[in-house]
């Protein structure tokens, strides 16, 4: 384990940046929820986000993909790159970002329809299909990655809402992998499931490591550790601490990491 | 004594039995609630409510049946022919009881004594002068069986109400004392004073149901009388609707169907304008309106819910109808010569149609606000815009909502009488022509039922039927439309 990470290490040359954040800062009106963030998150690589409640995980996973353009009072500063190119630039689209920046939510929320068109939905609004067989493919190869093709492939018909927690969660994700997306964001995408649906989401995201790079914000420390190979701690909208997962939660560097781990501050 | 000064006299003992109940529990627990079952206050509760409950239901019987006793026992006293000089037997009652409230009013106005009141004969006396001295202006000179019958009549009501005063307060102090006596350590008041307001809750809820039954049985038995006076298959059949007047009887032709017609065409054209406006309206209330656009406009919107019909009504009278007839009419803009006046299905449809759109917009949006943030959230993260995320994630989720708030407006415009009545005209008439005048079943059960109508008539029963026929077909919307809203409730829970 060690040597895979010195491994990773050493090949995070400049090219395996895939998103670096300099100087984030985010308002809610008054309340500055983002204070001065730089964070650099490799590809091809499961990036955590831990930090006690409130303290900006979520306000800052929504910076990635423009999310809180949707939020009135929001006000984002600072530059953030995906593959170098700012998204806050008045050239993007944020429809365009988002199809390249999937996000996966705390709640599972399928659409009430069926679930092959939850999981076409995305596909047919980029219009990434020509025609209907296309389409079946790119369904079935979706809800392949999300790891219930084998659970559903009888009732693609049937409405998405009545699956399982675990199994509209994994449905979630399908869908936001069917739009082809480079990174894969994740908002405490466990926390609305029970155990078993943990485990296989999980293993879930470290399969999904093969293709994309995967941001996930967790309260679990245990599924930071279990699941990520950088992790990032966030303190009353700092980033304090930031680096390898094993480092940080063996022999962090900061005090508040040390203590929040340690389950002293949370 | 009067009605009112006995429910606050039976209220006041209830108090006292709230206090003395309280204070009773507290003195056989020797002073420790803890020792008690219940807390003080259900014991106090429970002597205050067997106090009055009893008391006020044997007091609202008795006003209930002792006039129908009088009234009875007065009646039988009036000879045959004083019935037949007066008209008839409701008529002179009716005078009697106007006498007798009018002595009544002398005495406590102090302009007769008692003795005065009682001795008056209907020939020395001008009694007709005297109670219009007071107020009470008679129809006719009181004859002397009238008198009689009021001087009865009164004697009965001043022992009844003597009687009455008795038993309500008996009642009261009687109740009180059973509760006292009932009151004891162990004694589980809590439970029965839960199970007494439950009572009173089932009370209330069955009013409700009762009277909503009382009104249907009454529609249906009106309507059975109808159809044994008219055939049922011509009334549901037949294709005119041409009422003779009553009093010549006879010869009447009663018809639904162009009712029906005129109702379903005008409530179509109203759905027409209002689904289409309502929704838009609604789609940008929920959707794209800032906060302060949205807290100005919807409340502006829901006052066009506040106008009164007859308002809407005057509306298409005096603007809307001229306006399409200088559009549509014989020398119109258009020149085509449609319309001949101004009352017409579409004049109607058009306003019904306006009034219609907060119902549509109100609920619609409400129902487009209970689709989940996660909702948009998820559409929008995939890279869906603002308008694809409504049209192909919020409406659909929130269509059977929608569905059935159109549904309730469509059940509001079939029901609708005053616009009809004042935009549509008052021809029953089968056309396709929607700016002809036509008529619905709710304006012709108004014009059946006003004036000089007998009531055992054809022509003044066919009302029941109609609004019978009304009363189902805006049910049956009422319930699918409840049966569609309640479903898509469940759907996010
Ligand atoms: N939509 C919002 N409007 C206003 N303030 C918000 C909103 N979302 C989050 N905040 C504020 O931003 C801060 C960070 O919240 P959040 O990012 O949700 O924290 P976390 O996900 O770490 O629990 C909190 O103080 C919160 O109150
Ligand atoms: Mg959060």
């Amino acid at each position: 384990m060690e040597d895979m990470i010195q491994m990773d290490r050493a090949m995070s040359t400049e090219q395996d940046i895939k998103i670096s954040a300099n100087g984030v800062q985010v308002y809610y009106g008054e309340n500055h929820a983002i204070k001065d963030v730089n964070v650099e998150i490799q590809d091809k690589m499961v990036t955590a986000f831990i930090g006690p409640s409130g303290c900006g995980k979520s306000t800052f996973l929504r910076c990635i993909n423009r999310m809180n353009d949707t939020i009135d009072i929001c006000r984002v500063e600072g530059d953030i790159r995906i593959d170098g190119e700012d998204i806050y630039d008045a050239r993007v689209d944020p429809v365009q970002l988002r199809a390249k920046v999937g996000m996966v939510f705390q709640k599972p929320n399928p659409f009430p329809k069926s679930i092959y068109d939850n999981v076409a939905y995305g596909p047919k609004i980029h219009g990434l299909a020509r025609n209907k067989a296309e389409l079946d493919e790119i369904v079935e190869k979706a809800l392949r990655r999300g790891a219930i093709w084998d659970e559903v492939k009888d009732r693609l018909h049937a409405p998405g809402t009545g699956l399982s927690g675990g199994q509209q969660q994994r449905l979630c994700i399908a869908r936001a992998v069917a739009t082809e997306p480079e990174v894969l964001l994740m908002d405490e995408p466990c926390s609305a499931l029970d155990p078993i649906a943990t485990a296989q989401v999980e293993e879930l995201i470290d399969e999904l490591r093969q293709n994309y790079s995967v941001v996930i914000v967790t309260h679990s420390m245990q599924q930071a550790a279990r699941v990520s190979q950088r992790t990032a701690f966030f303190h009353l909208g700092n980033l304090v601490e930031f680096g390898d997962t094993d480092k940080i939660f063996t022999n962090p560097e900061d005090p508040r990491t040390e203590s929040y781990i340690s389950g002293r501050i949370g | 004594m009067s009605n009112l000064m006995l429910v606050l006299i039976v209220l006041g003992l209830g108090a006292v039995g709230f206090v003395l109940g309280r204070s009773r529990a507290m003195s056989v627990a020797g002073g420790d609630r803890r020792k008690l079952h219940s807390l003080p206050v259900y014991y106090a509760a429970h002597v205050g409510l067997n106090t009055i409950v009893p008391a006020l239901l044997l007091l609202f019987g008795w006003m209930i049946v002792q006039p129908m006793i009088i009234n009875s026992s007065v009646s039988g006293m009036i000879p045959a022919s004083a019935i037949e000089e007066g008209g008839n037997l409701s008529l002179l009652m009716s005078d009697v009881r106007r006498v007798a409230e009018g002595l009544d009013i002398a005495v406590t106005q102090g302009a007769m004594t008692v003795s005065e009141a009682t001795n008056l004969s209907a020939d020395a006396d001008n009694v007709r002068d005297k109670l219009a001295a007071v107020g009470v202006a008679l129809g006719s000179d009181v004859t002397t069986d009238t008198l009689h019958a009021a001087q009865r009549y009164r004697a009965m009501a001043a022992t009844g109400n003597l009687w009455k005063s008795i038993v309500a307060i008996g009642a009261a102090l009687i109740g009180m004392a059973v509760a006292l006596r009932l009151t004891a350590v162990a004694f589980r008041a809590r439970n029965v004073v839960e199970r007494g307001i439950l009572m009173v809750l089932i009370a209330a809820a069955s009013i409700a149901v009762l009277t909503t039954l009382g009104i249907v049985l009454s529609l249906i038995f009106n309507t059975v009388e109808f159809f044994q006076l008219y055939p049922a298959s011509d009334f549901f059949f037949s294709l005119s609707w041409n009422p003779s007047f009553s009093g010549r009887g006879g010869g009447s032709e009663l018809g639904i169907l162009p009712l029906l017609w005129g109702t379903l065409y005008i409530s179509f054209i109203a759905l027409l304008v209002a689904v289409p406006i309502g929704l838009f309206a609604a789609i940008y209330l929920s959707e794209y309106a800032s906060n302060p656009v949205r807290s100005f406009a919807k409340p502006l919107l829901e006052l066009l819910a506040g106008i009164p019909t007859i308002v809407y009504g005057l509306f298409a009278l005096l603007t809307v109808g001229p306006m399409l007839v200088s559009v549509f009419g014989d020398n119109g803009a258009l020149g085509v010569g449609w319309m001949q006046g101004g009352t017409a299905v579409m004049t109607a449809g058009l306003v019904m149609g306006i009034m219609l759109i907060p119902f549509v917009s109100s609920l619609s949006d409400d129902i487009i606000n209970a689709v989940p943030q996660s909702m948009r959230d998820g559409s929008l993260g995939l890279g869906a815009t603002h308008s694809e995320t409504v049209r192909q994630v919020i409406l659909p989720a929130a269509l059977p909502g929608i569905v059935g708030a159109i549904l309730l407006a469509a059940s509001r415009a079939i029901g609708e009488t005053m616009i009809v009545v004042l935009g549509a005209g008052a021809a029953a008439r089968l056309s396709m022509n929607p700016f002809d005048a036509m008529t619905t079943v709710t304006a012709k059960i108004v014009s059946q039922l006003t004036g000089d109508s007998d009531f055992a008539s054809p022509e003044a029963l066919v009302a029941f039927a109609l609004g019978i026929t009304l009363f189902v077909i805006t049910l049956g919307l009422n319930v699918i439309a409840l049966f569609i809203v309640r479903k898509y409730r469940e759907q996010y829970e």
